[in-house]
């Protein structure tokens, strides 16, 4: 019975060991982060502090105003969203037929084989041609080649996310509607697109995740703040002669804020999505 | 509180459906009016730049045709090979470690964890490094092991264990090592929710089978719950090896390919040759090669992927 005991207050502190340690390597980093960003310029110039001293929210200031980022915050919102818009919108187009319509079992498979096998398309491979591209349309530093580009890589994800969402609404009503004398139009718009809300919400709040955090063709396509987005900046400020670390801290906390609190809303579906729906919420 | 399961595919034949032939195909004409235009675009859209850089690949600047010289440059080049053994090594260390540890902590937690609220709360927390900028990471991770300013120095040498600082990002196997840290602490958590949803499929009557026979926690696992995780391990590594050859963004920010090539990996190589050499005929033949490689790749292993396709 002792012996018993023992084995499960050893299991009991391996867990809260394993638990803790984790947690540790988690939130530190984060810490650090947040308590660098709180430093003032003085600070950074002495020894090491765990805890920032006169804590400040200057290096925010700093960021955002007298380097100018909050156009790039701007650039950073404007592509998101159309990025959403439009890869929804192409998502749905493509979903709508092989989940709705009766369409051979082939052409649904092979249409969604075909959008898996573009989630295994490495950027960088596409980089050197779409550069080129780019450059003859002459949209080489405008927000609409970062659209377009990135409306095409999280295409996979809006098709298999938007599958698994349109596929769980009763067909039948959406007869029902039809048998009432409404037209294929009427019966999406009125019957498919409310029930699926919460869906396209999650996909919408997904993707454009995916779109802020992107920063191998915002970099490669972009040049002038004028059309940057904010990773190029955080970027800049890392890659500099001398490196301002509270400046540089504050610019981490504010990208990854952002999809912080994105999450709230969809985390439910983050998995589904990352996972091709492969793992869903019951 | 809904429960996160894995959903593995049914062998099922075609569903059936209701309506008859003549409704059949007219709803089949309007899937196609909708679906051709649409596919069609992102078809060519998807297409074009393949051919370009076949094109690219195969000529030079002007426009005249020089054969396969790009590519023989290309694989003469001792960079390339720097670089795929970059990314090879990043891939031996990080996939073996995110797949331990995420398994090790899915156990922990299956087994050890039974309170549907700690359960809600450990998911959301293990969803929140997936959804951080790779860039926004890079910089924390500046922030642990540059020299000056890296924490990381700071702690060790305030607890005794080292008293000089130590050239984290400065010494080849180091900076890998920090570079792969990045990773891992950004996709175990991946590896931990997958696998933890895996486990919810496993029956309990199997399980408590199992007890009764007097199963020790790795016999359980080992003959009955390995069995349920085994098609996820698959798309685990399936998905992680896409993602370890797109790797760009947190070490282009940490140690921008260095010191020298040593963490060079072959998505900043390809970089590099374009846009810092301006070399476009070399790195269009990277390009093909890489594409061409992935969907030799891609063709074998999609089979096997436990993906719900219908």
């Amino acid at each position: 019975m002792r012996g018993r005991r023992v084995a499960i207050g050893v299991r009991l502190m391996l867990i809260v060991a394993g638990l803790g340690v984790a947690g540790f390597l988690y939130a530190f980093p984060l810490y650090w982060l947040i308590a660098t960003s709180l430093k003032g310029k003085a600070e950074l110039y002495q020894s090491i502090t765990l805890v920032p001293r006169h804590p400040t929210l200057q290096p925010y200031y700093s960021v955002i105003f007298e380097r100018g980022f909050w156009v790039l915050l701007k650039n950073s919102v404007i592509v998101c969203a159309a990025t959403v818009v439009v890869t929804l919108a192409v998502g749905l187009v493509i979903t709508y037929p092989i989940t709705r319509l009766s369409v051979p079992p082939g052409l649904r498979v092979g249409v969604l084989n075909w959008a898996l096998s573009l989630r295994f398309l490495p950027p960088v491979a596409v980089v050197v041609p779409y550069f080129a591209i780019v450059r003859t349309l002459q949209i080489y530093n405008q927000p609409i080649a970062l659209i377009g580009i990135y409306s095409l890589f999280n295409l996979p994800f809006a098709i298999w996310m938007l599958k698994g969402f349109l596929a769980e609404i009763p067909i039948e009503l959406e007869e029902a509607a039809l048998v009432d004398g409404a037209n294929r139009w009427t019966s999406f718009r009125r019957v498919l697109l409310p029930l699926a809300a919460p869906g396209l919400m999650a996909a919408a709040t997904i993707v454009f995740t995916f779109a802020w955090s992107e920063f191998l063709f915002a970099l490669i396509l972009t040049a002038t703040p004028n059309s940057q987005t904010f990773p190029v900046g955080v970027q800049g400020l890392v890659t500099q002669f001398e490196i301002i670390w509270n400046d540089m801290a504050a610019s981490g906390v504010i990208a990854m804020s952002v999809p912080l609190v994105l999450m709230v809303i969809a985390r439910k579906y983050m998995v589904a999505g990352l996972t091709f729906g492969v793992i869903r919420e019951k | 509180m809904s429960r996160l399961v894995a959903e593995l595919p049914v062998p099922t034949g075609t569903k059936p459906v209701g309506a008859g032939r003549r409704r059949r195909s007219r709803q089949e004409r309007l899937a196609y009016t909708i679906l051709v235009p649409a596919l069609g675009t992102v078809f060519i859209i998807v297409t074009i730049p393949f051919v370009i850089a076949v094109w690219q690949s195969i000529t030079s600047d002007d426009g005249t045709f020089i054969g396969l010289r790009n590519y023989s440059r290309a694989l003469g080049n001792p960079l390339f090979f720097d670089a795929l053994r970059a990314t090879g090594l990043y891939a031996l260390i990080v996939l073996p470690t995110e797949i331990l540890l995420g398994l090790a902590f899915a156990l922990l937690v299956h087994r050890a964890v039974k309170r549907a609220g700690l359960r809600a709360t450990l998911y959301v927390l293990a969803v929140l490094p997936l959804v951080v900028p790779p860039v926004a990471v890079g910089v924390v991770a500046r922030l642990i092991y540059a020299p000056g300013y890296g924490v990381l120095n700071y702690v060790l040498q305030s607890v005794g264990i080292t008293h000089s600082e130590i050239q984290w990002l400065g010494v080849s196997a180091l900076a890998m090592g920090a570079v792969a840290s990045v990773d891992i602490w950004q996709w175990t958590p991946f590896v931990y929710l997958v696998l933890f949803a895996g486990l919810q499929t496993v029956p309990k009557e199997s399980i408590e089978a199992a007890q009764v026979d007097g199963a020790t926690w790795w016999t359980q696992f080992r003959y009955i719950e390995l069995h349920y995780l085994r098609p996820l391990f698959l798309l685990i590594l399936f998905f992680r090896m896409a993602d370890v050859l797109r790797v760009f963004d947190h070490v282009y920010i940490l140690t921008g390919g260095g010191p020298g090539t040593a963490t060079q990996l072959l998505s900043l190589y390809i970089y590099r040759i374009e846009f810092r050499f301006f070399d476009g005929g070399q790195a269009a033949a990277l390009a093909v090669m890489v594409l061409v490689s992935i969907s030799i790749l891609y063709s074998l292993v999609t089979r096997a992927l436990p993906l719900e396709r219908a």
